[in-house]
């Protein structure tokens, strides 16, 4: 089971996906903003998004587990 | 057996690849990107068209046989070499909607020029606001690129009814003249086609250039015959003067003086005088062919060679969302020969790139603003905050002046590719010395005798825009360039209507008061930070030269290259230069 982590420390802005989703590599999933700028965070392989660790507003660390693949 | 190669063919004949294709999915998620690319360049090509068609119809031109100044462009200029500037540039907002003059960098028999000319649909040449200080712009390119002026002249003069907008001051439509003469005293000629009726302003501005040729029809004159007497003791027009001045009118019967009669076959100020335009135009192009020009070979360091990345990929790679982050390198490697490029120290100073590339197998710099966030540097900030791409730091400004200082010794043209939100700002940055460091730079180009080129990609913010060779940089900077998604301004709007307006908010939530008339200031503000920085805007006040699409970039990069090695000043053997040295270690 793979995941995807936050780069960088910052509030999710923006959630693109839902549980059951699937996604294909390079798709955007997730927007964090931090330092007035939005960092896009992509899929790095295909896959169905298992469970969401996160919510829109939520503020995160360097290394958090943002999403979880089936 | 004679063996010929180019110099230091360790150094440059192969440099390190750089960028990456994109991806199957990068080129799908961004394709809403290439629309928002495509919506500027329909806004900006509309405002060109605009500008195009300024003036009377170019069929009343055609159907009194003569040609428009754009006619004449096509006729004189080689195909495919023709790079517009100040297209859109019209800083007083004239209702002709142009400052009256065309001009741009190309190349006629081969050679570079500088070409401007007036444009004859727009009150037959006359000077209008702005136009000087758009002749200025285009005499500066010409000394520093020290490539021939060519000129179109057909001026009629004052535009009279404005007078007080072009006559009088330091860069007003009389300094032309003076820089005419500065480009002979530095060796620089001035090639003039003269057409119509040029008197007063017109005529010195056919008497200015090195090299005359006229169109049979044209005259250029101290002042034109046409000015009757129109002062009368009354100091006023009644409907008595008015009659007189009907009657004057009607019985004149004088020729416009200083015709072909006089310039050519009398004082011989002409070294032509042909009977159609397109002669004129012959006659500029025998006179280009004997302007100085070295041949490419004496500075080119490698074959000439196309990018190996698509150069259709920078409408993908660049975000027209200005707060995304992207890979610099990935824009650089569509721009340069082969994708190539050789670093200068790129492990210092993070937030930009600086280097060596080739373009059409000359060697130049390049400089420009990485994106993204670099945790752990500044190292000056001690781990409180991250580094975020397109602000400087110590190190990035310490690296490039280091890098522009050696590009001056090593004659390297430089190219700026500024997306930039400014200098770090705090105590910290203060105590790491960036006020300092950044007139540091700036002190740098200025010492170097190099012509410069600068594109604004997205942001050109706060002092970062000036120090990273601006227009400002007046002396080394040939020509700004924007692009669709061009920002400029001093600060993004918001941090603008927070600085001005968090201390009376504070006041007003003090007092109980209603915020709303506060909130519909600052949004306004901010508002207005957005419509005047766009592209269009930007090129109308001349805050970049011209508005260029993403995939012409290359094309003006090579124009601005070409130019720049067609006739040097100053000379560095290649295999005496210290930059590839220095790189390689």
């Amino acid at each position: 089971m793979s995941e995807l982590t936050a780069p960088i420390a910052g509030n999710v802005w923006k959630i693109l996906v839902a549980v059951g989703d699937k996604v294909e590599m390079d798709d955007e999933v997730i927007i964090l903003e931090a330092l007035k700028m939005e960092t896009p965070i992509y899929c790095e392989e295909s896959g169905t998004i298992a469970e969401i660790k996160i919510k829109e507003g939520d503020a995160v660390n360097e290394g958090d587990v943002l999403v979880i693949f089936g | 057996m004679s063996r010929k190669q180019t110099p230091l063919r360790p150094y440059f004949e192969k440099m390190a690849e750089i960028g990456k294709e994109l991806r199957e999915g990068e080129v799908r998620r961004s394709q809403a990107n290439v629309d928002l690319v495509r919506e500027q360049e329909a806004i900006i090509s509309q405002e060109v068209e605009r500008v195009r068609n300024a003036g009377i119809p170019a069929e009343k031109i055609h159907q009194r046989g003569g040609m428009t100044i754009y006619d004449r462009l096509d006729y004189l200029v080689d195909e495919g070499t023709w790079n517009p500037l100040h297209t859109l540039y019209n800083p007083a907002d004239n209702e002709e909607g142009c400052t009256g003059v065309v001009n741009g960098l190309g190349k006629i028999e081969g050679k570079w020029a500088v070409i401007i000319g007036f444009d004859n649909k727009v009150m037959a040449g006359a000077w209008i606001a702005g136009q000087a200080e758009n002749i200025l712009m285009v005499t500066d390119l010409a000394k520093r690129l020290n490539i021939p002026l060519v000129w179109m002249t057909n001026c009629s003069g004052v535009k009279l009814m404005e007078q007080e907008t072009v006559y009088a001051g330091r860069r007003s439509s009389g300094a032309p003249f003076y820089r005419h003469a500065d480009l002979n005293h530095l060796g620089i000629p001035i090639l003039n086609g003269i057409y119509g009726t040029n008197p007063a302003g017109g005529g010195y501005q056919g008497i200015s250039p090195t090299i005359l040729l006229a169109h049979d029809g044209a005259n250029i004159a101290v002042g034109g015959a046409g000015i009757v007497g129109g002062m009368n003791p009354k100091g006023y027009i009644d409907e008595e003067a008015a009659q007189a001045l009907i009657e004057g009118t009607k019985n004149f019967k004088g020729k416009a003086p200083g015709r072909v009669e006089t310039h050519f076959d009398q004082t011989a100020y002409f070294r032509e005088a042909h009977d159609t335009e397109q002669g004129v135009l012959d006659g500029i192009k025998d006179y280009m062919r004997m302007m100085p020009a070295y041949d490419p070979t004496m500075f080119r360091v490698a074959e000439p060679a196309e990018p190996r990345l698509n150069v259709e990929d920078l409408n993908l790679i660049l975000p027209a969302n200005q707060k995304r982050p992207y890979d610099a390198i990935q824009i650089l490697a569509r721009l340069t020969d082969n994708s190539e490029f050789m670093e200068y120290r790129p492990d210092y100073g993070r937030e930009v790139f600086t280097g060596i590339a080739k373009i059409d197998g000359f060697p130049v710099a390049f400089i420009g603003n990485q994106q993204g966030v670099f945790p752990g540097y500044p190292e000056y900030a001690k781990g409180e905050y991250p580094g975020v791409g397109g602000k400087h730091y110590r190190e990035g400004l310490i690296k490039q002046g280091e890098f522009v200082t050696l590009c001056g010794r090593d004659n390297l043209p430089i190219i700026w590719l500024q997306d930039t939100t400014g200098i770090d700002v705090g105590d910290l940055a203060e105590e790491a010395e960036l006020l300092a460091l950044g007139q540091s730079l700036v002190y740098s180009i200025e010492q170097t005798e190099l012509s410069m080129m600068c594109v604004v990609l997205r942001k050109g913010t706060a002092a970062a825009h000036y120090i990273m060779c601006g227009p400002q940089a007046n002396n080394n900077n040939a020509f700004t360039l924007g692009t669709p998604l061009t920002e400029i301004y001093v600060m993004h709007g918001e941090t603008a209507a927070a600085a001005s307006y968090a201390r009376r908010l504070v006041k007003e939530d003090d007092a109980g008061n209603d915020l709303s008339p506060i909130l519909d200031k600052m949004n306004q503000m901010i508002q207005d930070y957005q419509d005047k920085s766009r592209p269009v805007y930007s090129a109308e006040k001349g805050f970049v030269d011209e508005i260029v699409s993403l995939t012409d970039l290359r094309k003006y990069i090579q124009a601005f290259t070409g130019a720049n090695y067609q006739n040097p000043k100053s000379i560095t053997p290649v295999h005496q230069m210290l930059l590839p040295r220095i790189i390689k270690g």
